[in-house]
């Protein structure tokens, strides 16, 4: 179990933001598990995804549900924290304590809303770099994630190479495609098009933008799972009921698991973060501070790396972390690769899949014993 | 030491290697071999392996290893990186060998191939006297449930060779230990080594 922690960051000179402004004293919060060992080698760094926060092992305040990588982070887990010194950050434009949209602006005393600039995947990773120097870590034994995770994972090796040992990227992409930009954007129009968002500034008032969070969870939520994971698990079942109500109401036991994900989400959830982050995603593309070369964003690289894909994801599909795979192979790097085969879809990396848990525990292990 | 008097196969595919090459296994199995070859030979190595078990077994051992299928994924790797590409015993199980050979010396500066020799005289013999397909220790499928779909000879190899204008450095004996230059098709081997083994490159 881990107590959340939360540091002030850039406190002499600001971050600067690639989209221009800065932020200065920002507030980062995260959580540690493990004990750094005096040679600080044997730190690993775990960044979670769009929805994730730095509850990666212990207990969620909110949700009181396990952390949502307890499965994979902790004593005599894959990654077991009787060996490791594992930190997760909540990132910077993120809900749970870091500074973002629903943070006091400390220039005017009022939360930023959407005065908060707009953020990027490499800002994101520019500020955990300001973190592991704050812990006085030198070179990251690791770093691993999912997802968005996995494009901070990337950033880090084309922004900090020096920084990582070995990276563990998980179901993501160089960029996003068409058809992830399109979804992000549902989801943020249906944020906006809530009348309680009230241009963002909904943080004083009793109405909240409950409900266009609530469908753009929703969306999301779909994009997770795979067709088949959504036929075997609800098929064309109906809910609490044997016949059809010929009415709106949620008639399909799919209806009524999406309105609670979508009801839930919203608990813990800012809708200003979720415009932010999806849009930090959509302009993530780790190859646009070199020219739109991925060789020359990679070329200084030496991280040994394992790359894992899921075969029923066709969010970040196999052939996206295949072309991540191609590039660090064609650099001569030690890369390794392994789909997972599981009808769970993107979710997959959140979820029990024994073989994930044994790649993820043999690269880790193997390559601490050769350090 | 010479790692040629070793009780493996492994010593003579050592033996082609020099030290601190970098090394591909395509169809690297559980990894063994370049466990070996980095041990011996101090290689650089990487594996593609397309049974995820034996993946897991080479992640566990701290080999790179790509989960990946010979005949679809070195499409992925440019011309030459690396110094040496090994292909055991998986030629005769592949789609199509013959892209499979050009793709290997592609990637590579030197390929070193074996398979197993259907010219050997007791498969000659089993087909000959018994009129079945033949089974034995380097041949352990029944025709039915082989995995192998196109067995060749040490004479069919060394033709495909020619019609790729790949060149033939060296042979290797597996039964006698033995390695020597390439001198064109050679009767005994064709008729008595039970698995070809060459060394071959392609400027």
């Amino acid at each position: 179990m881990s107590e959340n922690k939360i540091v002030t960051l850039a406190e002499n000179e600001p971050l600067n933001l690639d989209g221009g402004g800065s932020l200065s004293k920002f507030k980062t919060a995260y959580t540690t598990y493990g004990k750094l060992n005096d040679k600080k080698n044997n730190s690993i760094l775990v960044c979670h995804a769009l929805t994730g926060d730095q509850y990666v092992a212990s207990d969620h305040p909110i949700t009181k549900k396990h952390g949502w990588w307890s499965m994979v982070v902790g004593p005599d887990k894959p990654i077991d924290t009787n060996k490791f010194f594992v930190i997760c950050p909540n990132v910077i434009g993120g809900c749970m304590g870091s500074t973002g949209p629903k943070e006091i602006n400390p220039e005017n005393g009022k939360e930023f809303a959407t005065d908060f600039p707009v953020i990027t995947i490499a800002d994101m990773v520019r500020a955990q770099k300001l973190l592991i120097d704050y812990l006085g870590i030198e070179k990251i034994f690791c770093v691993t994630g999912g997802s968005m995770g996995g494009m901070l994972v990337l950033e880090w090796l084309s922004k900090f190479p020096e920084m990582v040992h070995s990276a563990v990227p998980i179901a993501t992409a160089t960029n996003h495609s068409a058809q992830n930009i399109a979804l992000n954007e549902l989801a943020r129009q249906s944020i906006m098009a809530d009348p309680n968002w009230q241009s963002g500034n909904y943080y004083h008032s009793d109405k909240k933008p409950m409900k266009g969070l609530s469908v753009a969870r929703m969306a999301a939520h779909i994009s997770y799972l795979s067709k088949e994971a959504l036929q075997s698990k609800f098929g064309r079942n109906l809910q609490d009921k044997n016949s059809l109500d010929y009415s709106f109401d949620a008639d399909f036991q799919i209806e009524s698991y999406l309105r609670h994900q979508g009801f839930t989400f919203v608990d813990r959830f800012d809708a200003n973060s979720y415009l932010y982050i999806t849009r930090a995603m959509d302009y993530f593309d780790v190859s646009s501070a070199n020219n739109g070369s991925l060789i020359e964003a990679f070329k200084k690289t030496q991280s040994k790396i394992l790359c894992v894909s899921f075969t029923s994801d066709w969010l970040y599909p196999t052939s996206e972390n295949k072309k991540i795979v191609k590039v660090f192979n064609s650099l001569g790097l030690n890369v390794s690769f392994i789909e997972i085969e599981t009808e769970n879809g993107h979710d997959s990396f959140l979820l029990d899949e024994p073989k994930f848990f044994e790649a993820i525990k043999g690269f880790i292990n193997s390559t601490f014993e050769n350090l | 030491m010479s790692l040629i008097n070793e009780n493996k196969d492994f010593g003579v595919i050592a033996e082609l290697i020099p030290n601190n090459a970098s090394v591909i296994d395509v169809g690297c199995n559980d990894g063994s071999l370049l466990e070996y070859l980095r041990e011996y030979k101090n290689i650089d190595g990487r594996g593609m392996e397309i049974d995820q078990k034996k993946v897991q077994l080479c992640l566990a051992k701290g080999i790179s290893v790509i989960e990946g299928d010979a005949d679809t994924d070195l499409y992925d790797y440019p011309d030459k990186l690396f110094d040496y590409s090994i292909l055991t015993y998986t030629l005769q199980a592949t789609k199509s060998p013959k892209t499979v050979m050009q793709q290997l010396v592609r990637i590579s500066k030197k390929a070193i191939i074996s398979f197993p020799n259907f010219g050997h005289w007791k498969i000659g013999a089993s087909l000959l006297l018994n009129r079945k397909m033949p089974v034995s220790k380097k041949l352990s499928y029944s025709w039915h449930e082989t995995p192998n779909l196109h067995f060749c000879t040490i004479n069919d190899f060394i033709d495909l060779c020619e019609e790729l204008e790949i060149k033939i450095e060296k042979k290797g004996d597996l039964s006698n230990k033995k390695l020597s230059n390439f001198s064109g098709k050679n009767f005994l081997d064709s008729y008595f080594n039970e698995v070809g083994l060459f060394l071959v490159s392609k400027d």
